[in-house]
């Protein structure tokens, strides 16, 4: 595991305090978003489509600082739209840092090698660099010719400097595992401290409505991924959510593990899904409907969803929240690798196709042991 | 909500079609009617036109909806076009809405972009790119 000692410390008594006074309902990541707007323009996202009246919104630092405070989570995600465009950032940063927070602020990198020297390097700040790949594959995913090689160099600035940085990949219909293995190779190559991936979403406000994996699918691809692991690859995330991703465990959803603190309020339910807002953290605990929400609800929205946002505060819960839990996670700390013939089967033969531009994976023919294990979850 | 019988078996998720409501005026004849052009209008990317029936009028961004059991007691909130302040206004204030602002979702399909992108390499340009929309 990537995560430093110090962090998984915080986060370890963090919930086990939780649990023993009793609270059924914590947040462990704050999803802060300061503002919607952002210098690329990316088809599948659904983050930044709003009026201009909208995007020249943010959120001063004062108000971040009260979100955090009110929620009380260890650990804020800073994501966007792109923070570095926001003009009191470094503020927001060094504030949160003061207040011993666990930040990972999420970029694309275009400002980063330009604004790098503002910050200070510190055990509480990471920049987790949005790259969704191999060089035509992230500029693809991107909209932007020219966008990996810019991330790249603000990765290597960043780490030269001494901060923690780790990269950011979302994985939708069309990924091909074998790509994304080298991909693997490539980006531990540049010194980052770990990997941090997930697969997308269909939520509804997304402008791509075509491109989104079915958990079957979601299993299979992170099964042929994540297994037959090689040394060298670190993964910024708990063990236990990866082992959820490959079809190796089953978690409910926890949505208010990582709510989401925006200019509109508290958004309820999750990071992903906008059914509206709240003033108050605690409104948002007390007035949303949670049993309406998760793949056990029925509810269709959540019908696909396997995103860290939901579901790695349920692994993070069960790894230090129980002793199954905790020695489910050294385990799978321990043993990292992962072998398994009917992933190495998929890898040689379903995904071999070298594919030029994230074209669909429909219609793969799959080896019996695929279609067998594919939905063991 | 519809029931799916076992979403851990889904291969492919279908997307939601994009309705496109630039330019709709619904009509406000119901209750039912108001409470669905407010769905519709707290979906909306982009801005709609509110009346009153007070005669006042205000162009913005609805971001949330409260729904009462009556229109008395459900509530929109948003953000004028030209205020910098949320605002909150009853169901049954409102006489009129108008999807006057363009929808910032339409069009921005992973297709449209690699078609887009395609074009460009053919025609042998560089440093292709979807730029963000001019704020102002």
């Amino acid at each position: 595991m990537a995560v430093p000692i110090s962090q998984m410390w915080t986060v370890a008594t963090y919930v086990i305090k939780k649990r023993l006074s009793g609270v059924k309902r914590y947040p462990l990541v704050l999803m802060l978003e300061p503002l919607f707007r952002c210098n690329l323009a990316c088809a599948g996202c659904g983050k930044v489509q709003y009026p201009p009246h909208i995007l020249k919104k943010q959120l001063s630092p004062e108000e971040c600082f009260a979100a955090i405070e009110e929620c009380g989570a260890p650990m804020v995600s800073l994501p966007g739209g792109e923070p570095l465009l926001h003009p009191q950032i470094v503020e927001i940063v060094n504030g949160l840092v003061a207040r011993k927070k666990y930040i990972y602020l999420c970029t694309n990198a275009l400002e980063l090698k330009r604004r790098i020297h503002e910050f200070t390097p510190s055990k509480y700040l990471t920049f987790s660099v949005h790259l969704d790949g191999q060089r035509e594959h992230h500029d693809m995913s991107v909209c932007r010719e020219g966008g990996y090689e810019i991330a790249v160099d603000g990765i290597k600035e960043a780490v030269r400097r001494g901060f923690r940085v780790t990269t950011n990949a979302t994985f939708f219909d069309g990924t091909n595992p074998n790509d994304v293995r080298s991909f693997f190779d490539e980006v531990m190559g540049m010194g980052v401290e770990g990997i941090v991936l997930s697969p997308g979403y269909s939520y509804d406000k997304a402008p791509d409505q075509h491109h989104f994996m079915g958990r079957a699918k979601t299993r299979r691809l992170f099964r042929a991924i994540l297994s037959n692991r090689k040394k060298s690859w670190k993964f910024n995330m708990s063990p236990l959510f990866l082992e959820f991703l490959m079809g190796k465990r089953s978690y409910e959803c926890t949505p208010w593990g990582s709510p989401a603190y925006n200019i509109f309020g508290w958004q309820k339910p999750c990071y992903l899904l906008q059914d509206g807002y709240t003033e108050t953290f605690k409104e948002l605990l007390e007035t949303t409907d949670w049993d309406g929400y998760g793949t056990s609800s029925g509810n269709p929205q959540c019908a696909n969803c396997m995103v860290s946002c939901g579901y790695e505060p349920s692994a993070v819960s069960h790894g230090f929240g129980s002793l199954s839990g905790f020695f489910a996670m050294a385990k799978a700390a321990l043993f990292t690798r992962y072998e398994d013939k009917g992933a190495l089967d998929l890898l040689n033969n379903s995904f071999a196709a070298k594919h030029d531009q994230l074209v669909k994976i429909e219609g793969v023919k799959l080896p019996a042991v695929a279609q067998l294990e594919e939905t063991r979850a | 909500m519809s029931q799916i019988l076992n979403p851990d078996e889904l291969e492919v998720v279908d997307g939601r079609e994009h309705e496109n409501l630039e330019g709709w005026v619904p009509a406000l004849a119901t209750d039912e009617e108001v409470r669905l052009a407010l769905e519709k209008a707290f979906d909306y990317r982009g801005d709609v036109t509110l009346t009153f029936k007070s005669g006042d009028r205000v162009e913005g961004y609805v971001f949330n909806r409260i729904s009462g059991k009556t229109l008395a007691d459900s509530f929109v909130q948003y953000f004028p076009a030209n205020a910098p302040d949320k605002r909150k206004a009853t169901y049954a204030e409102i006489a009129r809405i108008e999807f006057t602002g363009k929808d910032r979702a339409e069009g921005k399909h992973w297709e449209a972009w690699v078609k887009k992108y395609n074009e460009k390499k053919a025609a042998g340009e560089k440093n292709i790119q979807l730029v963000p929309e001019a704020l102002d």
